[in-house]
Formats: structure tokens, C-alpha cells, sequence
């Protein structure tokens, strides 16, 4: 049943590759990932959330001298994941645009860049989640490179591609450690055979994961890819790179970082927890600074990806629960924020806040575009009735007892990200349009329909949040519960 | 009219071009075909809804009066929807448009049909599918309320004259009201202010009884091909102007059959002085600063002291705004909406946002449209106190200069669309 998710987009993309007609990529890239969403809610709905364990299991032995096994899994904390994945794929070939150039190659590669995703959130083996990993660098490569924004879309994407080809040496080096000191028994997931590593080894490892997996979150400092490659992609790209690679980094941070080693986690989360807060701050007061509404989004991205950290830190049920939460409602708001700073760029001509204006005129502005993106910044402020709170809620009210301070600057953060979206909506969407240049095509329907789809789910998860924890509560739970019998084995003297 | 090429050496005002044009008998709008189809076709979506404003004008002046809860002070009756209009149809005192005299039968289609389809007036009303009066009476209201703009008429309403005819007329309405009388006695200002107010209603209709004939007049001869430029549509204005210019202005009010004359014809109010120019002034130019574009804050120091300085008028409005909320004409670019004719539906679809934001396209045109009026205005205003274009006389003709310089004096602001119409790009 998981395979379906990883060798569909893959088969998807040979066909494309194959086809002579290059007008069909398009419709072919959408009803595969259509059938990807369709298939992935399926999923959702044979998930039995009361268990802890994974579920739809399939293994198959591939290279058993290597301990290399195909084996697949789901959990609650991968499920919300792979859900949003397909669905944000989904959205990224909708609103790509319908003429764009060499399209078999474009919809082949997004395809593919989804195939990995999927893979990512559900293999159980390290070494394939490393394969899958370095997997999603040159399909992203390329997408920046060749469909980029200006002329710095070459560096923008080698940027891109060194950072992150870094990180999944990082990461390769981590495992091949963790196999040569445990056995290659230990790359098929199984945290017993790490646990009796001795703490001094399992924190350098764990150090190696944390850098790899911080380029890709990514978190201050190891950013610095960040602002170019959001900033050069196409919004459909941006939508994948931010929407789900990065939770691709957090998720890999709960999974190879948490649940593997929780003694040497126990350690180091003080530390992460400042890391995170800091992140959180940074982000924020560069995305105050910015001229240019889609790199305030991206430093935004950095912000918000800093809670995670904090929650992930913190490893309470409540909080990780948050992180799973804000994960999602992370990428869905961040996605949408993607979508309609690429919409506006393409309609009005530039991203420059000091170039918009008015657009929530009625008549020749882009009114409802204005008006769902007050919504998205509002939901990404973390305002109540959108899913940005909820989350954001729960991993404040999560780790405020073991890390007080780290969480109140992420409070402060939050404030912070108000002002920055307050100042991009009131500069774009108020004041009135430019006699001059004011002559914008308008939007049709057929691009409306992702944004509001997106919309539609913040609005819904805001109000029904239920509906979005109840999937990954036992998860998180049984998660917390292993971090803190390791930390009282380990460390009696830690607890209260 | 044709003139010799101006005599003067070139002007130096920033506006040298248009002065130019105005001295060789032109308007302030270049002529061109497109505008010339431009502002003829807004005239024509402008009067079908100045048929009804003139006409309801009249009779919340006339029969409403003082009505302390006009709920349907918009709902005209028969009586004067039928009403003739003077200078209409055969029964006219000067006519102007060949048409019939009533009610147009376009406004009388959409009154009974709407947006919607065929139900009771009421309906209408309340779901808002209607001719937007209220923008008639801000009109009338910033007539009022701009006072000193000269004419007789706003001082008489001083008088006591004009005060001991109101008087009148408030007792005979409140008769057999003894809560209303004993209000009128404690507070004798209040309801003589409302009268002034139904006195500029009647100043309104009146001008308007004019105009909508001289629109659709030439709306007529441009589809029939016999006006083909702007000069020439803009001479057919100073006409009409001159033709018009001494009909009377006054106020007449009907209680249970009793006619009150509380400005009688016998003044010689006449329609240019009274009606025409201060309208001029008092809409083209001045009006108040839109609630959506400007902040009345006295500490802000946005909004002129003086009433003179003002200059929020569709000369200097700013149409993109058209649409939003604190935006009052887009009241009246939705009324000329309904009767936009084909021709220029077909044009505004090719351009911009084709139907999408056609209330802002013909918000442009109908700028242009007014620059074409307040053109006629200045020529006729010359032609009244200066002299002729083609004086042989240099000095006379450099009075012209300086009169034309002078006028457009007042649109060196950055605010004025005068430079915009020149421009066919601005739409």
C-alpha cells in the first residue's frame, strides 16, 4: 500500500519522460499526483490511530550484506506528512505555469522530487532514508537552475545543492557510523542495538545528524541557502522546498535524531532549545528588515522552524504533538503564502514592497488574492481561528515547563512575525494603486482554486484541530514517554 | 466654428498646449475620434439616470418637503414620471431633444425590470437594484453647503423675504401637527434650514431638466453622424448654454393642492447664474474630500481650511478607487452602468480588464466627458464676458489669453486629471 506512494510518481515520471507529446506532461503530472491525494486520504482513513506502532509494514530483503532492506512504514508521525506531501504536490503542478518551457522534464522532475518525499517520511531502514535523501538534490537542483526567477538562479541552486549535498554527507556519515559501531542489523531502525553505544559516541553521532539535518530545516546559522533558493525558485518550487523539504530536515530530526538516541538527546536539547529560540528571533528580525515580500516569507520559514526545534527539545507529549502540528500547519500556510506571492509577482510585475500597493482595490486590484493573503500572514502570525495557533499553541504550552525562557522568546517571536506580516499586507494589500501602472491582468478562477483550497484547510484545522492531532496524539505520546525512561534510566538525578 | 491660427505669441503656461487649443475654439480633450465616441456614449449612459435624478429632485422639493420620515422619498410617482420636460417633445417651450417628453423609456424599462427581473418596486429598493439617488442629493447637499461661489440665489435664502415665504409653507404642512408646529416655534431655524435644502433639491432638478434633453439630443445626432468632433460637441454645449440661459429658477410647493411659491419665478433667478455655474463650481471642481481618500484629522492639516481651495470634483477625482468603500461617484458610475451604450461596451471590452472593470473604464470616459463640459463652461463664459476668438484686436485677445490662463490656474495642481485626459493610455 506505501509502495504505491513511492513508485507511482516514479513510474509517472518514466511515462512523461517516454511520451512523445509534450503537451500531455501536464495532465499526466496531475492526475498521478491527483491519484496520489486521492490514495494518500485513503490511507488516512485505514490509519488505526489508537496504535503506536508502525502500521502497513512491508519489507523486502534488497542487499542483506549491507543490512540494506526495503522496508516501509507509517506512523502518526509521518502520516500528516506524507498526506501533506501529495497534497502540496498536488498544488506545486497545479499552479505551474501552463506554458512553461520543457515541460516533460519539469513535471518528470517535481515527480520525482515527490517520489523521494514520500520515501523519506516512510522508509525504516537508514541507509535507504540516506538514499532517498540525496535523491531529492538533483531534481530540486535542476528546477531551480533551469525554471528559476533571474540570473542568479545559478548560484542561488548551486548554493542550494552544496549546502544540502553537505547535509546528506553529514547524515551517510551518521548512519555508516551507527552501522559500523552497531552492527549493519542496527540500519533497519532499531533503536535497541544504538542504545548500548556508550553516551560519548552516540553524541557525536547524534551531533553529525543534528548539523545534517539543520541545513536542511534549516536553522541558524547553517541558512544561508535558504533566502537565494526560496527566493530564485518558482513559487511551485518554493511551495515543495518549503512546504515539505524542510519538514523533511524536522521530520528527520524526530525520527534519526529523538527516537534513536534519546539519552544523548537528553543531553543536548538544553542547548537546541536556546538554538531553537534563537532561530525563531533571527528569523524574525531579518524578515522585518527585508524590501522583498517573497524573501520575508522565506525568513519567516526560518522563524517558524525554530518552534519545531524548541518542541522537538522540549520532547513533552504536548510539544512534540505541537511539532507534528506545526509541521503541517507550517507548510500548508507556508505553501500558500508561496502560491499568492507568485501569483502577485506574475500579475502585478514585481515582489519590491515599495513598488505595491493597493491591491485590495475591487475592481482593478486583486481583491480576493489581498484578502487570502491577510488571512495566510494572519494564520502564520499564529492568530486564533487558523491553524498557525493551534500549533503554535500547543508547542508554547508544551515546552514552557522544561525550557521557560527559550519559549517565552518564541512568544516574543510570534509577536515579532505579527509586525513583519502586518508591515508586508499593509504595504501590498492597503494605500491605493498607481494610476500609472495599475493596469494588472486580472486573476481567473482556475488560479484561485489552490489558494482557497489551502484556505479552506488552515480555516478548517483552525476551528477543528481534533481533526489534525487525533491522527498523531498516541505517536507523540509514546514517543515522549521513551525520551523520558531513557533520561531517568541515565539520568536519575535530572527529574523532579 | 473655425478659427485663424492665434495671433499671439505662444503662451507659457504649463498648459500651453491646451490653452492653445482652447483659443482656437477646441476643447480641454483632445479631439479624436475615440474620445469623441467616449464622452458622447457616457452622456448618454449619463442622462437615462439624470432623467430620474431631475425628475425625483423636483418632487421631494416639491411634494415631500419637509416629510420628518421620507421612507420613499425615491419612489416616484405616475405624475411625475409623466411629468413633460420643458425642452422635450412637442409640447416643449424650446425643444431640444426630438424625443418624448416623459420618462425615457430606457430608465422606465429599468425601473420596472432592474438587474433582477419584474417585481414590485419595493423589492427593488430593498435589494438595492435601483437608480442611486443619494448621489443626486450629495450633489445638491455640496451646492448647499458650498455657499459664496456668487449669483443671487444662495443670498436670498437669507431673506427675510425667502424666511417669511417659507414660514408659510411650513405652517400650511404642519397643519393640524400640533408636535411639529410647537417644534417650529421652539426652534424656528430647523426647519427653515431644511427648507433652504429643498430649495437647492428644486435648484438641482431644474438644472438637470436641461441637460438630460441636451445628452440625449446629442447622443441622437452622433448616432444619426451629425456631430463629429469634440469642438463640435463642445459648441453644442455653448449653445444649449446660451439658448437656456435666462429659464427661470424657483421653488414651488404643493400642500393638499395649494401652490406655495417660496422662491417665485418673479425673482428672475435665471438658470446660467443660479443653477449652471454654481453647479460648475460647486461639483466639477470642489464637492468634499472623499471619506476613502482623505482624512478630515484637523491635526493633519489634509483638507483645506478654506472652501475655495477645494478641489475633490470628477476634474481632479482620482477613478481608480472606483468601487471601494468612501468612494461616493461610484454611486452614480454604477447608475450609468445599467445604460452604457453598445458600442462602448464593445470598446471597454478590449481594453484592461475588459467587463471585469468596466465601472472604472467608464469612470475614466465620463471625466473626459465633464472636461468636455466645464470646457463648454469656460468658452461660454468668455464668449459672455470677453470677446470673440477671432478679434482682430491683439489686446483682445490676449484679455482671452490671460481668462484661459487663468482657469487653468486651478488645475497646476498635482491632483487635476487634466494632464491624464490627454493621454489616451490613461483608461
Amino acid at each position: 500500500m506505501l509502495s504505491v506512494l513511492v513508485w507511482l510518481p516514479i513510474i509517472g515520471a518514466v511515462i512523461i519522460g517516454l511520451r512523445p507529446q509534450k503537451n500531455q506532461a501536464r495532465s499526466i503530472a496531475l492526475s498521478v499526483s491527483f491519484g496520489l491525494v486521492v490514495w494518500s486520504f485513503w490511507l488516512l482513513f485505514q490509519f488505526s490511530s489508537s496504535l503506536s506502532t508502525m502500521q502497513f509494514i512491508e519489507a523486502l530483503q534488497w542487499v542483506p550484506q549491507l543490512g540494506l532492506n526495503y522496508r516501509l512504514g507509517i506512523d502518526g508521525l509521518s502520516l500528516p506528512l506524507v498526506v501533506l506531501s501529495s497534497v502540496l504536490t498536488w498544488v506545486a503542478i497545479y499552479s505551474s505555469k501552463r506554458e512553461i518551457e520543457r515541460p516533460r522534464l519539469y513535471y518528470a522532475l517535481i515527480l520525482l522530487v515527490n517520489a523521494g518525499l514520500a520515501g523519506g517520511f516512510l522508509v525504516q531502514n537508514l541507509l535507504l532514508f540516506a538514499l532517498f535523501y540525496e535523491l531529492e538534490l538533483v531534481p530540486i537542483y535542476l528546477l531551480i537552475a533551469i525554471w528559476g526567477g533571474t540570473e542568479r538562479r545559478g548560484y542561488a541552486a548551486i548554493k542550494f545543492l552544496t549546502y544540502t549535498a553537505v547535509s546528506g554527507f553529514l547524515i551517510l556519515s551518521a548512519f555508516l557510523g551507527i552501522g559500523f559501531l552497531a552492527g549493519s542489523e542496527a540500519f533497519s531502525y532499531n533503536p535497541q542495538l544504538i542504545a548500548a553505544l556508550p553516551i560519548a559516541t552516540q553524541v557525536v553521532l547524534l551531533s553529525l545528524i543534528l548539523f545534517g539535518f539543520g541545513i536542511k530545516i534549516p536553522l541558524f546559522p547553517l541558512h544561508t541557502w535558504l533566502p537565494d533558493a526560496y527566493a530564485e525558485a518558482s513559487p511551485p518550487v518554493a511551495i515543495l522546498l518549503g512546504g515539505v523539504l524542510a519538514k523533511l530536515g524536522t521530520y528527520g530530526l524526530v525520527r534519526f535524531g529523538l527516537n534513536l538516541f534519546p539519552e544523548a538527546w537528553h543531553l543536548l536539547a538544553p542547548g537546541l532549545a536556546v538554538l531553537g529560540a534563537v532561530s525563531a528571533i533571527y528569523g524574525s528580525l531579518v524578515a522585518l528588515a527585508q524590501k522583498d515580500i517573497k524573501l520575508m516569507v522565506a525568513y519567516s520559514s526560518i522563524g517558524h522552524m525554530g518552534y519545531i526545534l524548541l518542541a522537538i527539545a522540549a520532547a513533552t507529549p504536548l510539544s512534540l504533538l505541537g511539532a507534528v502540528l506545526q509541521m503541517v500547519s507550517h507548510g500548508l500556510i507556508l505553501a500558500m503564502l508561496f502560491y499568492l506571492v507568485g501569483l502577485i509577482e506574475a500579475k502585478v510585475g514585481t515582489r519590491d514592497l515599495d513598488g505595491l500597493n493597493g491591491l485590495m482595490n475591487p475592481v482593478r486590484g486583486l481583491p480576493l488574492i489581498s484578502a487570502l493573503l491577510i488571512l495566510a500572514g494572519m494564520a502564520s502570525a499564529g492568530i486564533p481561528g487558523l491553524v498557525g495557533f493551534i500549533a503554535e499553541f500547543l508547542v508554547l504550552q508544551g515546552s514552557f515547563v522544561p525550557y521557560p525562557i527559550p519559549t517565552l522568546l518564541c512568544v516574543v517571536c510570534s509577536g515579532l512575525t505579527a509586525v513583519y506580516f502586518v508591515i508586508l499586507i499593509s504595504r501590498t494589500c492597503f494605500g491605493k494603486l498607481d494610476n500609472a501602472t495599475a493596469y494588472y491582468p486580472s486573476v481567473l478562477w482556475s488560479e484561485r482554486i489552490p489558494a482557497l483550497l489551502l484556505a479552506g484547510l488552515i480555516l478548517l484545522f483552525g476551528l477543528q484541530p481534533s481533526w489534525l492531532t487525533h491522527w498523531s496524539e498516541t505517536t507523540t505520546t509514546a514517543l515522549a514517554s521513551q525520551i523520558k525512561i531513557a533520561a531517568a534510566a541515565n539520568f536519575p538525578g535530572d527529574l523532579p | 466654428m473655425t478659427v485663424t491660427a492665434t495671433k499671439l505669441p505662444p503662451s507659457k503656461h504649463p498648459y500651453a498646449e491646451v490653452i492653445h487649443r482652447l483659443e482656437a475654439g477646441g476643447a480641454m480633450l483632445p479631439d479624436t475620434p475615440e474620445n469623441l465616441m467616449q464622452i458622447i456614449g457616457l452622456y448618454k449612459a449619463y442622462a437615462v439616470p439624470m432623467d430620474f435624478y431631475w425628475r425625483d429632485l423636483l418632487y421631494i422639493a416639491e411634494r415631500v418637503f419637509l416629510e420628518p420620515l421620507p421612507f420613499f422619498k425615491y419612489f416616484l410617482p405616475k405624475e411625475y414620471l409623466d411629468l413633460p420636460n420643458h425642452y422635450a417633445g412637442d409640447t416643449a417651450d424650446l425643444m431640444i431633444w426630438r424625443g418624448q417628453a416623459t420618462a425615457h423609456p430606457e430608465l422606465l424599462a429599468f425601473m420596472e425590470r432592474g438587474e433582477t427581473g419584474k417585481m414590485p418596486r419595493l423589492f427593488h429598493h430593498l435589494w438595492h437594484d435601483r437608480i442611486n439617488m443619494e448621489f443626486a442629493e450629495m450633489c445638491m447637499r455640496s451646492m448647499l453647503w458650498h455657499r459664496g461661489m456668487g449669483g443671487r440665489f444662495d443670498p436670498y435664502l437669507d431673506s427675510e423675504e425667502y424666511k417669511a415665504n417659507a414660514n408659510r409653507a411650513i405652517e400650511a404642512y404642519f397643519r393640524g401637527n400640533p408636535a411639529m408646529l410647537s417644534l417650529h416655534k421652539l426652534f424656528p431655524e430647523m426647519f427653515l434650514e431644511q427648507c433652504r435644502q429643498m430649495s437647492y433639491y428644486s435648484n438641482l432638478g431644474l438644472f438637470w431638466e436641461v441637460m438630460a434633453p441636451v445628452f440625449f439630443e446629442m447622443s441622437d445626432l452622433y448616432d444619426e453622424g451629425k456631430m463629429t468632433s469634440v469642438p463640435q460637441a463642445m459648441q453644442f454645449l455653448v449653445n444649449g448654454i446660451f439658448a437656456i440661459a435666462g429659464r427661470p429658477i424657483y421653488h414651488h410647493v404643493y400642500i393638499k393642492g395649494e401652490c406655495f411659491e417660496i422662491i417665485p419665478k418673479s425673482k428672475g433667478f435665471t438658470w446660467l447664474y443660479e443653477a449652471a455655474l454654481p453647479y460648475v463650481e460647486a461639483v466639477f471642481y470642489r464637492t468634499a474630500p472623499f471619506r476613502g481618500t482623505k482624512s478630515y484629522n484637523a491635526q493633519a492639516n489634509q483638507i483645506p481650511a478654506d472652501q475655495k481651495d477645494f478641489h475633490y470634483g470628477i476634474l481632479y477625482a482620482d477613478v481608480f478607487p472606483v468601487g471601494t468603500a468612501g468612494i461616493p461617484p461610484t454611486l452614480l458610475m454604477q447608475d450609468m452602468l445599467h445604460f452604457l451604450p453598445p458600442y462602448l461596451v464593445e470598446y471597454y471590452s478590449k481594453y484592461c480588464r475588459g467587463q471585469e472593470d468596466m465601472l472604472i473604464q467608464l469612470g475614466v470616459s465620463f471625466q473626459r466627458s465633464m472636461f468636455c463640459v466645464t470646457s463648454a463652461v469656460i468658452q461660454a463664459l468668455r464668449q459672455a464676458l470677453l470677446y470673440p476668438l477671432d478679434d482682430p484686436n491683439p489686446r483682445h485677445l490676449l484679455k482671452n489669453r490671460t481668462f484661459f490662463e487663468g482657469q487653468m490656474d486651478r488645475f497646476l495642481r498635482p491632483e487635476a486629471r487634466l494632464n491624464a485626459i490627454q493621454n489616451q493610455a490613461y483608461r
